[in-house]
Parts: structure tokens; C-alpha cells; sequence
């Protein structure tokens, strides 16, 4: 192939291109061809269509178990816990340690 | 104009993948990869110019790190890109895209991929592989005509089927 059949990939690159090479490349049987061919390479080169960058998240049902297992355990737990601190703290009044004699109440001057 | 590494990798993920895609022939590497050059971009400091300068620099790095993982791998042509979802018919022909791509120098490989694949324009190009357009331009119908030659079969088999210009298959619309 001719070196002025760049043309060609520039057209298929969406790039600027002269008209008239282009033109004059795509009237040789070659140019015409070249053109097919490298439509046809492009379309070899692409992926599978369900190749993506990032896989989709699958939730796995025994995340979800583990997760709702884990709350539960937190709840139950911290319930436990404060049956626990209920149970040691007195609820009646301690004694007193120190008895303040307020006296007469003094007039104001 | 600051520049938002967030954005920048919403913008250049999926360009990135496919040129890692078929550098390294295999999804989880390109994954992995594209990941990579993120983390070297947020590391480095991202510079305050237009969008495709920056696309330029990302990819840039992009190829720095294909060069690395080929010289840790010895550039050893993959089978083909497996999907995950098991076995797909296309894959000796992905296997010789893979085997063709592997036979060319790191240079004309990358300025290929990233305009068959990553869809740069010729002047990102130019900055990403420190070239001219017009070098560019000639280096890359060059590459076409050597990968037409080493394709020959199934680039003929192709004929057959619907095509656009874009690349995309036809068949994927329905």
C-alpha cells in the first residue's frame, strides 16, 4: 500500500483529511480494499461486550447473614449489658455521710 | 482551573481499561492497572492544564506502567481475553489479536491501542509517546497495514458481517 493511503486511517480516526486524496485513494482497487480491512481490524480488536472496568458487585447471601447475625449479637449484648448494670447499681439512696446543722434562719436586714 | 482526581478518573476509566485490556490480554492486570495510574496520578501532582493534556499525561503514565508489567512478564502473548462469563467463541481470534499485537514494538503497539482502544485523538497521542501528529499518523496506518497482514484470515472472515465504522458490532444493539 501507497504512503498517501494514510488518508484513509485519518478518514477512519475522525481526524482532518483532504477530500480529494481521500478521493483519489479510495479510486485504487488497494485504497478501497485497505479501507474494508482496517474497518474490519477495528472491529477484531474489540472486547467482549461483558468485559467491563469494574466487575458488578454480587451481594453475597452470607454477607447478609453475617451482617444481620452481627446485629443481633450487638443488640442482644448490649441488652445483657444492661441488665447486668441494673442489677449492681443500688437503686435505693445511700446513707448519709454528713448531716448540715442549717440553725435559725436569720432576718434579712 | 483545579483539576478533580474523581472526575478525572470517571472520564478515563473505561479508556484505560481497553488499552490495558489489550496491552496485558488479561482483565484482572488491566483492571489492576487501571487502578495503578490512578494512584500515581493522585500521588503526583495532577497538572492545571486543558483536558487533553491531562488525558496526554494520564495515559502517559499509563504506558509507563504496560512497559513495566511487559518487562516483569517478558511480553509473553496471553491466550485471549476471557470473559467472565465463561468460554466465548471468538476466543482464537482474540488469541492471534493478542499473538499480532505482542509481535510489534512497545511503540507502535501503544500508539495503535491508544487510538484503537482508548480512542485518543492524534495529538494526545503525540504527548503521550513524546511524537509528532504526522509521526503518529504514519506510525499508526503503518501498524494497521503490518496487523492487516498478520490478521489476514479472520480480517477476511469479517467481511461477511455487518460493520461500522466506529467499530462497535452491530449485533450488540438487539
Amino acid at each position: 500500500m501507497k504512503n498517501h493511503h494514510e488518508v484513509i486511517s485519518a478518514f477512519l480516526d475522525d481526524e482532518p483529511f483532504e477530500p480529494a486524496r481521500l478521493a483519489e485513494a479510495l479510486s485504487e482497487p488497494e485504497g478501497h480494499a485497505a479501507l474494508i480491512d482496517l474497518v474490519a481490524l477495528r472491529h477484531l480488536m474489540q472486547p467482549p461486550p461483558n468485559v467491563v472496568a469494574i466487575p458488578p458487585r454480587r451481594r453475597s447471601p452470607l454477607r447478609t447473614v453475617l451482617a444481620a447475625a452481627a446485629v443481633l449479637v450487638a443488640m442482644a449484648g448490649g441488652f445483657w449489658l444492661g441488665e447486668r448494670r441494673g442489677q449492681l447499681i443500688d437503686s435505693a439512696a445511700p446513707a448519709a455521710t454528713r448531716v448540715i446543722e442549717t440553725g435559725d434562719w436569720q432576718p434579712l436586714p | 482551573m483545579t483539576v478533580d482526581p474523581e472526575g478525572l478518573f470517571v472520564a478515563n476509566q473505561p479508556r484505560l481499561f481497553r488499552y490495558f485490556l489489550r496491552a496485558v490480554g488479561q482483565i484482572e492486570t488491566a483492571r489492576d492497572l487501571t487502578q495503578d495510574v490512578f494512584v500515581r496520578a493522585t500521588r503526583a501532582a495532577i497538572p492545571d492544564v486543558p483536558e487533553g493534556e491531562v488525558r496526554a499525561w494520564i495515559f502517559r503514565i499509563a504506558r509507563n506502567l504496560a512497559l513495566d508489567h511487559h518487562r516483569r512478564t517478558q511480553r509473553q502473548p496471553v491466550d485471549a481475553i476471557r470473559a467472565d462469563t465463561g468460554r466465548a467463541p471468538s476466543q482464537e481470534i482474540d488469541a492471534a489479536v493478542n499473538e499480532a499485537l505482542a509481535s510489534l514494538t512497545d511503540l507502535d503497539r501503544d500508539v495503535f491501542l491508544m487510538r484503537e482502544m482508548a480512542g485518543l485523538g492524534y495529538d494526545e497521542i503525540a504527548k503521550a509517546c513524546e511524537l509528532t501528529p504526522d509521526a503518529v499518523r504514519s506510525r499508526l496506518h503503518r501498524t494497521r497495514l503490518q496487523l492487516r497482514d498478520r490478521l489476514a484470515a479472520p480480517i477476511a472472515a469479517r467481511h461477511t458481517s455487518p460493520m461500522r465504522l466506529s467499530g462497535r458490532d452491530p449485533r450488540d444493539d438487539t
